[in-house]
């Protein structure tokens, strides 16, 4: 590690584990990302394919070398097929985490899942409804049996289209019909994305990156969707509620367990085993004051959003927060999990512990949690951790945690707005407050850590933007003190005013990565209350550190649903100049929006400032003519 | 004579150089099996990493006068004329490095080869291919290079083709656009990532 901590993360917990961690000679991503330096750029621009073993096969940037694979495919093909399988394997990612909600549902009618209940009957209700399971009279274990049959139908091919596309304004309903892009079934778009994708089938690169739209939108309107409100439904929907977040975190004189991962259904699960008082008790035998369990990653926002729960840090602090010594137990279940975790765990006494029979990691011991095992599962393993807590090692805490507040869903934001978003608009429209962003998406060693969250949502809120985040980008603004009521003193004075009168931050954790349907939801109910189109609205999206295939999933969703969207790092498209443009110039002809590539937050904040402001204009609002 | 000329605006990082070099230079001449061979071959070309992250395949120029060559006091090191070759013999190499501190290039390596005595650490670096030059094949880092950052030919021709595209360049009314605006989109982004890091 020859660059300076201060150079890989802002935070502060960050430089000084960073120091540690290289102290006890543990590798680190930056390490890892330093050592794959020159990455290559076939593979960066999007130019190699690895589809058929006529291959592997690539195309020279310069023109003088192959200009096409064996097949015959050019660059617009191959670049058009790479990134159609990843926005494939984006919404294969969160849509089969929707599937796993709605089987715990299924099982939690059936009475085969114990200690799972339904929390939310009221959503329940208002979900059954939309998918036309009739409620009147009905039993709640009844209609969960009967709504989850019909999101499973959702799954498959017997739809002509998902049932939650109604959630969307008519306008943006129409625009998808004209274009042939409305998703018939989650799996089934991505599965023809794979078939179409094989040596000689779409050829077309526009052809194959429409698809890749209605995949996408198979996600964000789909599997995701499905994610976000099951897990309301069995868990609860999130109220604000006061929490921490970083490092400090953990405590010294307690048992610290921290989940990992994405799926609350095991992460609720251990949550309620390390409140029980039995284990509460074990861990006083053991000469700890309580049980502490925290989070990192989305898991971990999961239970931030719903309980409160502590949150440790994000994607790129989930290797260094074990190199305090005081985690005595690391649980994860799956998604963004680094392979690496087990052997940064080996050089302390933490326990890995992998939970997902679909996820299996080196260096971790499986502990395979099912619905009907699962409250036995969670007992079993927060012992182990109790009995851990006594092999401690030097325990480094370094810093004092931050304050937060999370748990803003949708119907907390429109309570909060008193039951309508007329409030909101109005602000709006008058210009106190500009527009709103989402900020969401992960960390990526190419960006200094938070720096391009942080920065930009401070440049957006001081602009009187109102700011919703999510998954990684969340976690950083909530480290970076945007999170309490008193941040309103970093926003314009409009937005100030505003969320000082509501009493909320000026940037409002709307969950985990999963949970960006929350932003399509707020959307389309502001584009619903002005009788607009979701491209009408002066709203945009931005991913400033993304790494993820689902975080590309979610960015082309956005976009095709009428929301422009700055990305951070370059997608692997710049192989084709054709698709470059299409994408960032060409969509908007078609959905009405376009992504950018802005990987400094500053100029990225400036993007976006005169996108909303060219919004406001056209929806005949006071504008500013001159940003930036 | 034609040489190997290294073109590094058009390197693209992908290290297949050093695969392939690593490959020409095994008992088996095919990847699959080489990784199994033992001593394990390994690459005489290496590709480092530029300020942001560009690659630069970095090779022995076959310096003359060579700094590595006056340096070997065993006298293992000659130049063979016909390739215009600087080459090591691994049975006369003592592993005393005097060469590698003499290189000013960073491109000589210390580890067992095929063609020393087993167990034998010796010095190694690029011999230009003359195993595949004499079967008529080109030097495998040229034949595997897609992008053309590497190249086989005469230094004349080579030169007279970037002395053109320099000439091109300051043509009154050139648009200075890049030959690959992908690529130079891509390292744009690079460069503007690797900055961030400073703020």
């Amino acid at each position: 590690m020859s660059r300076k901590y201060e150079d890989l993360t802002i935070t502060k917990d960050g430089q000084l584990l960073l120091k540690k961690a290289e102290h006890d000679q543990v590798e680190t991503v930056w390490d890892r990302y330093q050592a794959q330096l020159p990455q290559c750029g076939y593979c960066d621009m999007g130019l190699s394919c690895r589809i058929c073993i006529m291959g592997p096969c690539r195309v020279d940037p310069f023109g003088e070398g192959p200009q096409q694979g064996v097949c015959g495919a050019d660059a617009d093909i191959i670049v058009a097929r790479n990134l159609g399988r990843m926005i494939a394997a984006g919404a294969a990612s969160h849509s089969d985490h929707g599937r796993d909600l709605v089987e715990v549902l299924a099982e939690v009618a059936e009475g085969r899942a114990p200690g799972y209940t339904i929390v939310d009957e009221a959503k329940l209700k208002s979900l059954a409804a939309e998918f036309g399971v009739a409620v009147d009279g009905k039993d709640p274990l009844q209609i969960a049996k009967e709504l989850a049959a019909a999101m499973q139908e959702e799954f498959g091919t017997r739809k002509k289209e998902l049932t939650l596309l109604k959630r969307a304004p008519a306008k943006r309903q129409d625009i998808w019909k004209k274009l042939g892009i409305a998703p018939r079934g989650i799996d089934r778009e991505t599965s023809e994305m794979m078939h179409r994708t094989h040596m000689g089938v779409d050829n077309g690169w526009v052809s194959l990156l429409l698809h890749g739209m209605r995949n996408a939108l198979s996600d964000g309107w789909g599997g995701s969707m499905i994610a976000t409100d099951v897990s309301d439904i069995l868990f609860g929907t999130p109220k604000p509620a006061a929490t921490t977040v970083n490092v400090g975190v953990l405590k010294e004189d307690q048992v610290n367990i921290i989940v990992h991962g994405h799926n609350p259904v095991v992460s609720e699960m251990v949550l309620q085993a390390c409140q029980s008082p039995e284990m509460l008790q074990l861990a006083s035998a053991k000469g700890a004051k309580g049980i502490n369990l925290a989070g990192v990653c989305c898991t971990g926002n999961e239970l931030l959003m719903r309980h409160g729960v502590p949150m440790a840090g994000n994607h790129l602090t989930t290797e260094l927060v074990l190199a305090t010594g005081a985690v005595d137990m690391m649980i994860v279940d799956y998604q963004c999990i680094m392979p690496s975790l087990g052997k940064v765990a080996a050089c302390y006494h933490t326990k890995m512990i992998s939970t997902s029979d679909k996820a299996h990691f080196p260096g971790m011991e499986h502990r395979e949690f099912h619905p009907d095992n699962v409250a036995d599962m969670a007992r079993m393993v927060v012992k182990e951790a109790i009995d851990n807590f006594g092999r401690r090692g030097r325990v480094y805490i370094p810093v004092e945690p931050v304050n937060a507040i999370g748990g803003f869903s949708i119907e907390t934001i429109i309570g909060a707005l008193g039951g309508t978003p007329q409030p909101l608009i109005e602000a709006i429209k008058a210009g106190k407050i500009r527009g709103a962003a989402g900020v969401v998406g992960c960390n990526n060693p190419k960006i200094k850590q938070d720096y391009g969250h942080v920065t930009l949502t401070r440049r957006l809120i001081e602009n009187d933007i109102l700011v919703l985040d999510t998954g990684c980008a969340a976690v950083a603004n909530a480290k970076a003190g945007f999170k309490v009521a008193e941040a309103i003193n970093y926003a314009g004075p409009g937005l100030k005013e505003i969320c000082g009168a509501l009493g909320i931050p000026p940037v409002l954790h709307v969950g985990s990565c999963v949970d960006n349907v929350r932003i399509l939801g707020l959307v389309s109910a502001l584009a619903n209350a002005l009788g607009v189109d979701i491209s009408d609205l002066p709203v945009a999206g931005a991913a400033p550190e993304w790494y993820s295939e689902k975080a590309a999933t979610i960015g082309v969703y956005f976009v095709a649903s009428g929301v422009y969207t700055v990305l951070g790092p370059m997608p692997p498209i710049t192989g084709s100049m054709n698709i470059v443009n299409l994408l960032t110039q060409g969509l908007n002809d078609l959905v009405g929006a376009v992504f950018a590539v802005e990987p400094d937050p500053e100029k990225a904040a400036i993007l976006i400032r005169k996108h909303i402001e060219t919004k406001r204009q056209a929806l005949g609002l006071p504008f500013l003519a001159n940003v930036g | 004579m034609k040489k190997v000329m290294v073109h590094p605006e058009r390197c693209v990082g992908c290290m297949q150089c050093m695969a392939a070099c690593a490959t020409a230079h095994s008992q088996t001449k095919c990847l699959l099996t080489a990784i199994a061979e033992t001593p394990l071959p390994k690459p005489r070309v290496h590709v480092g990493a530029g300020l942001y992250g560009e690659g630069f395949p970095n090779r022995c120029r076959h310096c003359d006068p060579a700094p590595c060559l006056l340096a070997c006091l065993p006298g293992a090191i000659s130049r063979h004329r016909d390739t215009d070759t600087v080459i090591i013999n691994p049975d006369i190499c003592i592993n005393c490095a005097s060469c590698a501190m003499a290189c000013p290039f960073g491109v000589i390596r210390y580890h067992q080869d095929m063609t020393a005595a087993p167990g034998k650490t010796v010095a190694v670096k690029c011999d230009n291919c003359m195993a595949r030059q004499r079967a008529g094949l080109n030097p495998a880092c040229v034949e595997i290079c897609k992008s053309g950052a590497l190249t086989f030919e005469e230094p004349a021709a080579g030169l007279k083709r970037k002395t053109d595209e320099v000439a091109r360049s300051v043509s009154v009314c050139a648009e200075g656009l890049p030959s690959a605006p992908g690529f130079a989109l891509l390292n744009a982004v690079k460069k503007a990532q690797a900055g961030l890091s400073k703020m």
